[in-house]
C-alpha cells in the first residue's frame, strides 16, 4: 500500500482537498489550488493576510508537478521521493490525518449492526548502533475484543464514510477506548518480547566497548565533568531503545463482528 | 530483554477520545488512507543500507562516495575522520551521512563548522543537493532554535556564543579542515572536544602532518581511549609519524575510524592534467634593469633582494612599488633610486604580452590567472583590459559575499578570474579548466592548493595549467631545478606534503629563500637547489615503495 504511483497519489490528494485537476498528461500534473491548499503548500502567509486584512477574495496558485522524471525540462516543479514538496505533502498528511471516525457504507434493507473497531496504525523503531522502522496496523473489535493484525488491508476492501449509512445504527462499546489500547499495546509487547534482539546484543556490547574505552583514556579523575559527558554521549548513542509511534488510527463502525 | 528502554506514545488514545467527543480534526477515509501509505514509503525497514540514495535521485555519486557514507554510517557507527584527498568530495560524502541520519530519524540538531569562507559554500551544497534546510549562522541568529546551522569555527567560539552551544545537546556535528584541531591544547581543539554530540565528523585531507599526536588527538574528539591515554600512547608510539607505516596494529586502529581514498584507487585519475611551461624572455631593457639589481652590491635588508627580483618577473608595478617603500623606510639607499627610474621606462611586461596571446588561442574558454603580487593583479586587469579581455579581480581577503559574488560574475560574464595567492583556498571554480600560473609560488602546497581550485570533484574536462617563467632569471632555476625535477605538477601533492615534513622541511618558501641569500653566486645558488631536489626526489621513490597509512 507503500505510494507506488507517485503521479496517481498526488491526484488523489488534490482531489480529496477539492482542487481542480487542470491536466494530468504523462507524468505532468496541473492543478489550481484552492485558498487552503496554497496556505498549506505555498508558504505565503503575507499574502493571505493582506488580502484577507483589504478584504479581497485572494488568487491561489496553480501548481504544476512532474513525476516523469523524462518531462523534466518542462515548465513545472520536478517531484520525488525526497523532493522538499513530497516532504511537506507527507508532513501534511501525518499532522492533520491523525484521527478519524468513519462507518463502512452498506445498503441493507433491514436494521444492520455496525460494531465499533479501535483501529491503530503503529510504527515500531529499533534504535542502537542502527535504526530501522517496522509498521503495524492494528484492529481491536470493541464488543468481543477480537482482534485483527493485517487492519489496513481489510479496510481497503470496503467503502467507508464519514457518515452512517441508511438503516445502519452502531453498538456501544463494551470495551473502554483506552483499555482497548492498551490491549494493542501489550500484543506489541508480546511481539517485542518474542523476538531475539541481536541488534540490541550488539548494540549493548559497543556500548560496554566504548565505555572501558573511555576509562583507559582518563588515567587522572581530574578531568571528571569531561568524562561523565562524554559517558552520556556514548550512552545516547549505543543505548538500545524500542519507540512506538502511533502514525494515525481512529473508530471505525464494521458490519464484520471478526472482519 | 530488560536492558531494553522501551517508549511508548500514551499521548494518542486519549487525543483520540478528545477529537471524537468534540467530533473535530477527524479525516476522511482517502487522506487517512494517505498519510498510511505516505509513512510506509517513508519508514526505513532495514538496519542497514542508505535509505537516502532513494531520496536523492538528482545526484550522481561516486562509487567511493557511497561506499564512504555506508561504512561511517554502518560501521563506525557516525564518527569518523573523512580524509579523503582534495578534491574527492568529502563534502558529498558528509552531506549523504547527514541526510541517512535525517531521513533516519536520528539527528534533528546538528552544527556545521567550516572554515569562513566556505560556509556559504556548504549552505548551497546541503540546500541545493540534499535538501538539507542548512542555514549559515547570520548575526543575532538563536543557536537554540536553528537545526541545521553553519558557521565558522571563530565565530561558533567567540565569548557570547560559546556558552550557549556547550549547553545544547548536538546530534551531529561537523568540523571541516579538521587539522585545525591537530593540538590538543589549542582553544579550537578544547571547544569542539567541549562539545555535546551524538555523532561526528572530523574532514580533512591531511590528518597528520607532522607529528603522530595529531592523530591522537583527532582520534581523542571522536573516541577516546581508541588510541589508549596520551601518556600510553607516547609511550608505545612515540612521536615519529613513519612509526604508523611500520606499526600494523596502529594502522588498522587508526583505520577502524577514518575513511581515507586517494585519486588512484577512486580512478578520479581519468581527467588529465596537461602540464605546459610557457617561456619567455626578457626585453633588452627588463634584462638590463633585472642584471642591475641582481649585481648591485648594495646592502639590502636580507631576503630583499631575491624578493625584487621576483617582482620584476612578475610586473614592474611590483618591483616599483616594492623599491619605492624600501627607499622611502631606508632614504641612505639613494642609488635605489636609479633603478626606480629605469622601471618607470620599461614598456609592458614580456610576460603580460604573452598572455593575452595565450588566452587569444585558448578562445572563448575560462581561464584563471594567478599571480603572487596584488600591483601584478591590477596591472594584468588593465592590461587585459587594454585587449578587449574581461576580468575580475580575486583575493583572500574579500569578505565571504564578495567572493561569491566575484565567482558568478566570472561564471556569468567575465572570461578571466585574477586571483592572489591567498584566493587559493576555499572556492570551487570546477567550470574552468584553464590556468595560468603567472608566476610560481615557491611554496609547492600553495600550488596544489591552486590546482585543486580546478582539478576537483565535478570536473569534467581536461585540466590544462600553463606555468610562465622567463629565462635567464630566478624563474628559471625554481621551475628547472626544483618543480619540474620533483615532478611537481603531475604529482598529487598529498604525496609531497608527507615528504616534506619527513624531511622536517617546514617550509618550502623560507627553505629556498635561504638558499639564495646565503649563496654568495648565481652558481652555488643552483647546485644548493639541485642538491635540495636530490633529497626530495630520493624520498620519493622510497616512498613509493612502501604504500601510505591509512590507504588500504
Amino acid at each position: 500500500m507503500a505510494i507506488h504511483d507517485l503521479n496517481a497519489f498526488l491526484h488523489a490528494f488534490f482531489k480529496a482537498h477539492h482542487c481542480q485537476i487542470l491536466s494530468n498528461d504523462n507524468g505532468v500534473l496541473s492543478i489550481q489550488l484552492t485558498e487552503e491548499m496554497d496556505k498549506v503548500l505555498m508558504n505565503r502567509p503575507f499574502y493571505w493576510h493582506y488580502m484577507k486584512k483589504m478584504g479581497y477574495a485572494g488568487d491561489p496558485m496553480k501548481l504544476t508537478l512532474i513525476t516523469n522524471p523524462d518531462k523534466r525540462q518542462e515548465k513545472g516543479e520536478w517531484i520525488h521521493f525526497g523532493s522538499p514538496r513530497l516532504q511537506q505533502i507527507i508532513r501534511y498528511l501525518q499532522d492533520t490525518k491523525k484521527y478519524t471516525k468513519l462507518f463502512q457504507q452498506l445498503s441493507p434493507n433491514k436494521n444492520t449492526p455496525l460494531y465499533p473497531w479501535l483501529v491503530t496504525n503503529i510504527k515500531i523503531s529499533y534504535q542502537g548502533k542502527h535504526k530501522r522502522d517496522e509498521l503495524f496496523s492494528i484492529g481491536l473489535n470493541l464488543i468481543n475484543g477480537v482482534m485483527h493484525a493485517k487492519m489496513m488491508d481489510v479496510l481497503n476492501t470496503i467503502s467507508l464514510e464519514k457518515t452512517i449509512a441508511d438503516y445502519c445504527y452502531t453498538l456501544s462499546p463494551m470495551i473502554k477506548m483506552e483499555s482497548g489500547f492498551n490491549r494493542i499495546k501489550s500484543v506489541l509487547d508480546q511481539y517485542i518480547e518474542n523476538q531475539e534482539h541481536q541488534w540490541a546484543v550488539d548494540s549493548l556490547q559497543a556500548l560496554e566497548e566504548e565505555t572501558k574505552l573511555l576509562h583507559h583514556f582518563y588515567t587522572e579523575d581530574k578531568e571528571d565533568e569531561m568524562m561523565k559527558r562524554e559517558l552520556q554521549e556514548i550512552q545516547e548513542r549505543f543505548q538500545p531503545k524500542i519507540l512506538y509511534q502511533v502514525i494515525n488510527g481512529g473508530l471505525f463502525y464494521l458490519a464484520t463482528e471478526t472482519s | 530483554m530488560k536492558s531494553i528502554y522501551i517508549d511508548k506514545d500514551d499521548n494518542f488514545i486519549n487525543e483520540l477520545e478528545d477529537k471524537l467527543k468534540k467530533n473535530t480534526q477527524l479525516s476522511s477515509w482517502e487522506l487517512f488512507s494517505m498519510a498510511y501509505a505516505a509513512e510506509q514509503t517513508t519508514m526505513v525497514p532495514n538496519f542497514t543500507g542508505l535509505r537516502a540514495l532513494e531520496f536523492l535521485p538528482h545526484v550522481t555519486f561516486l562509487e567511493h562516495q557511497i561506499q564512504t557514507a555506508e561504512r561511517v554510517v554502518e560501521q563506525m557507527n557516525g564518527r569518523a575522520i573523512l580524509a579523503d584527498e582534495v578534491g574527492l568530495g568529502k563534502t558529498i560524502e558528509a552531506g549523504l551521512v547527514l541526510k541517512e541520519y535525517m531521513i533516519r530519524g536520528l539527528v534533528k540538531k546538528a552544527l556545521l563548522l567550516v572554515p569562513a569562507s566556505l560556509v556559504n559554500q556548504w549552505e548551497k551544497e546541503l540546500n541545493e543537493k540534499f535538501y538539507l534546510p542548512a542555514v549559515a549562522y547570520r548575526k543575532n541568529m538563536s543557536w537554540e532554535q536553528g537545526n541545521i546551522i553553519i558557521s565558522s569555527l571563530d565565530t561558533a567560539k567567540r565569548v557570547q556564543h560559546q556558552d550557549t552551544i556547550l549547553d545544547l545537546d548536538y546530534d551531529f556535528v561537523l568540523v571541516d579542515e579538521a587539522h585545525k584541531l591537530k593540538n590538543h591544547k589549542t582553544k579550537n581543539y578544547q571547544f569542539v572536544r567541549s562539545l555535546k554530540k551524538k555523532y561526528c565528523l572530523l574532514l580533512t585531507a591531511t590528518p597528520v602532518q607532522n607529528e603522530l599526536l595529531e592523530i591522537f588527538n583527532l582520534v581523542s574528539i571522536l573516541k577516546p581511549g581508541h588510541l589508549g591515554s596520551y601518556d600510553s600512547f607516547k609511550a608505545s608510539y612515540g612521536n615519529d609519524r613513519k612509526t604508523m607505516k611500520q606499526d600494523l596494529y596502529l594502522k588498522q586502529l587508526v583505520q577502524k575510524v577514518m575513511v581515507r581514498n586517494t585519486r588512484k584507487d577512486t580512478g578520479l585519475n581519468q581527467i588529465k592534467r596537461h602540464i605546459e611551461t610557457i617561456w619567455t624572455e626578457f626585453s633588452c631593457e627588463e634584462a638590463e634593469v633585472y642584471q642591475a639589481l641582481e649585481e648591485s652590491t648594495m646592502l639590502f635588508p636580507s631576503f630583499s633582494k631575491i624578493t625584487f627580483l621576483r617582482e620584476l618577473c612578475s610586473s614592474r608595478e611590483a618591483c616599483y612599488l616594492s623599491l619605492k617603500k624600501l627607499l622611502e623606510e631606508n632614504p641612505e639607499l639613494e642609488s635605489v633610486q636609479g633603478v626606480i627610474e629605469k622601471i618607470e621606462q620599461l614598456p609592458h611586461h614580456q610576460k603580460a604580452a604573452k598572455v593575452v596571446e595565450l588566452i587569444n588561442n585558448i578562445g572563448t574558454e575560462k581561464v584563471i590567472i594567478f599571480t603572487e603580487y596584488r600591483a601584478t593583479q591590477f596591472y594584468l586587469q588593465y592590461y587585459l583590459k587594454q585587449h578587449g579581455i574581461s576580468s575580475v579581480p580575486f583575493r583572500g581577503g574579500f569578505k565571504r559575499g564578495k567572493k561569491d559574488w566575484m565567482r558568478q560574475l566570472f561564471k556569468d560574464h567575465a572570461q578571466v578570474l585574477i586571483a592572489t595567492e591567498a584566493g587559493g583556498e576555499g572556492i570551487n571554480l570546477q567550470f574552468c579548466n584553464y590556468m595560468i600560473n603567472y608566476d610560481l609560488p615557491w611554496n609547492p602546497m600553495r600550488l596544489e592548493q591552486r590546482i585543486g581550485r580546478i582539478h576537483r570533484y565535478g570536473q569534467e574536462k581536461d585540466v590544462f595549467i600553463y606555468n610562465f617563467a622567463i629565462r635567464n632569471t630566478v624563474e628559471e632555476h625554481i621551475m628547472k631545478l626544483l618543480y619540474e625535477k620533483i615532478h611537481l605538477f603531475e604529482n598529487v601533492i598529498g604525496d609531497l606534503d608527507a615528504i616534506l615534513s619527513e624531511l622536517s622541511i617546514q617550509n618550502m618558501e623560507q627553505e629556498i629563500e635561504q638558499i639564495y641569500t646565503e649563496s654568495e653566486t648565481a652558481g652555488e645558488a643552483k647546485i644548493k637547489l639541485q642538491n635540495l631536489s636530490a633529497i626530495i626526489e630520493a624520498e620519493q621513490q622510497s616512498n613509493l615503495e612502501e604504500k601510505r597509512y591509512g590507504d588500504t
